[in-house]
């Protein structure tokens, strides 16, 4: 166990799929050759087979307190990294190149059903779920792993020791949320990191940095005066992902609410909302709808003249308070490549 | 088993697979066996393949041979596809170690422990001409301790690897590698995994619970 546990909070409500932070990550982290396929960070848009495809089927976690190993995810299911011709086009000086993939025709990629959704109009509905390493409390990739290669580190981040790792990929297998990527050049494991050579500066992660939306708040989860203590602990409006996984996962999520379905007649159905409730259960158990209940009671609140201390902070309307203490300016860092 | 003294063979030669000094080279045909799920080092691991046949390769010849300078070994077996990259991420290459005990009393079962520790020579497919020499006092504790001092060459021919590695018989590493001596016994085990049928690690198939024996001939 942890001495601490460093958490993050998405409010999906706020999410808007830009994938700015997705970005932010590549840039940042997964740049190297055999890295093109990882997204350390992906926006998926809900609900859809996700990133990697169909990864909500793929097993893994704990069942009944037991670890399971599940299925090893390919670089196709992952999306894989298409092949485009930019010599041509950036300086081929063929007038008319224009961008192609190349070879054969992909059938999948990282956001593939992104314009997708469900439901029929006029009840239509999608919501953006962003995911990353969840930092679990009972990581499964730890538990898995035959040679000790991932440490849970005593601010709560999992992290790879790629010294260790002989790249197995039981940790592929047993992480419930697949979100391991394998590089076949090192012939190891790697995944997010929770941008830790920032946080050890007091730098929020980048993701959480530059979203423009603000829905992701960083923190430790026992201090009590962090966005992310409140919101997890206090109010009980953020939750985790598929708790039956049984990993306990550190990222938690603010249930998206929704619009109103139109009933037969055309008119507003006020019982039914448009992301049907047993889907949220399916992602998020019972205290999805818990937390939905009470982000509904304070919208109502607030529609009413009120005042919601929950829905301020959720807003976010001072940008810097959202990262629990991590609100260090990286421009003021002198930082050293390796 | 007996490794004979070959003389005027450099170690070039010997590399070569199909090179004819190696025909005179006696043949032992060594029984493998999957290691026993209940083995593996994690309970994840050993839910997964408890009920998973594991050891897909259930027999390895092997020749052995000495130029008085350096210990070759030869190992041969049936692999009807050829693994020798990650493929799409979820195969893994072929691969082949053979282990020493690096003190007396060391088990042929596991990595070693930490008073009885064992050096193992590992090749693997999707480096085909790279070995790498390791030290291992216990399960998940192995350690590159040599990249360069192993010289490997294999080839997959006809639904069969062949892979020969050979390392001077004295090196300096004396505490984490194995020594040889002209005119004595060694002990040895072998390990081979099917990448195809997501072999890897401790998921392998190995020479049984004994080591096997190995008796270097005299420089003539
Ligand atoms: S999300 Fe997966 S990789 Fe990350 S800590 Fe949890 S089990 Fe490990
Ligand atoms: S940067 Fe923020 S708003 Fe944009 S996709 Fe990522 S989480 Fe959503």
């Amino acid at each position: 166990m942890s001495k601490r546990q460093l958490a993050m909070v998405m409010d999906l409500n706020k999410c808007l799929g830009c994938h700015t932070c997705t970005v932010a990550c590549k840039r940042l982290w997964t740049r190297d050759e055999a890295m093109e396929y990882m997204w350390w960070n992906t926006v998926n848009t809900m609900p859809g087979k996700g990133t990697p495809r169909d990864w909500e089927e793929m097993g893994g976690g704990f069942k009944d307190g037991k670890p399971q190993l599940g299925h090893l995810p390919s670089r196709e299911e992952f999306g894989d990294a298409w092949k485009y011709n930019h010599e041509e086009v950036f300086s081929g000086g063929k007038a008319g190149a224009h961008l192609e993939i190349q070879g054969k025709k992909p059938e999948w990629g990282p956001n593939w059903d992104e314009d997708q959704g469900a439901g029929e109009y006029p009840n239509s509905y999608f919501f953006y779920l962003p995911r990353i390493c969840n930092h679990c409390s009972s990581p499964a990739c730890v538990a898995a792993c035959p040679r000790k290669a991932i440490e849970k580190r005593e601010d709560g981040i999992v992290v790879i020791n790629e010294d260790r790792c002989r790249g197995y990929r039981f940790c592929m297998e047993a992480c419930p949320y697949k979100k391991i990527y394998f590089n076949p050049d090192k012939g190891v494991s790697q995944k997010c990191i929770f941008c830790f050579p920032r946080v050890e500066q007091g730098v929020s992660n980048a993701c959480a940095r530059q979203c423009p939306g603000r829905i992701r708040f960083v923190g430790y989860l026992d201090d009590e005066n962090s966005a992310v203590h409140k919101l997890v602990k206090k109010w009980k409006v953020a939750v985790r992902l598929h708790p039956e996984y049984g990993t306990k996962p550190n990222v938690y999520y603010v249930p998206p609410t929704s619009p109103m379905k139109f009933d037969a007649d055309g008119h507003l159905d006020e019982k039914n909302p448009r992301i049907p409730e047993d889907y949220l259960k399916f992602l998020f158990g019972e205290e999805g709808l818990e937390a939905k209940r009470i982000i509904d009671k304070e919208m109502a609140t607030v529609r009413n003249g009120g005042k919601s201390e929950i829905l301020s902070v959720l807003i976010a309307y001072k940008w810097s308070e959202m990262f629990g203490g991590f609100d260090t300016d990286p421009a003021t860092i002198e930082w050293t490549e390796v | 088993m007996r490794a004979n003294y070959v003389a005027n063979a450099d170690d070039k030669k010997i590399l070569d697979p199909y090179a004819a000094l190696w025909n005179s080279a006696q043949a032992e045909t060594i029984a493998m066996e999957g290691t026993p799920a209940a083995m593996q080092p994690t309970a994840a691991i050993r839910a997964s393949w408890s009920d998973k046949p594991i050891g897909a390769v259930n027999k390895v010849s092997v020749k052995a041979i000495h130029n008085g300078k350096s210990m070759a070994f030869r190992l041969e077996w049936d692999a009807p596809r050829q693994n020798d990259s990650h493929g799409d991420n979820t195969v893994f290459p072929d691969g082949a170690a053979i282990s020493f005990p690096l003190k007396p009393g060391a088990s042929a079962m596991g990595m070693g422990t930490p008073d009885l520790p064992i050096g193992v020579w590992k090749w693997q497919a999707d480096a085909a001409e790279e070995g790498k020499q390791i030290y291992a006092e216990g399960m998940g504790t192995s350690e590159v301790v040599d990249r360069g001092a192993l010289k490997v060459k294999s080839e997959w021919k006809d639904g069969r690897w062949t892979v020969v590695i050979l390392r001077d018989l004295q090196v300096i590493q004396d505490n984490a590698a194995v020594q040889f001596l002209t005119d004595q016994d060694a002990q040895f085990a072998l390990a081979v995994w099917d990448g195809g049928s997501n072999e890897r690690g401790g998921i392998k198939a190995f020479s049984g619970q004994q080591w096997l024996n190995l008796t270097l001939a005299a420089r003539a």
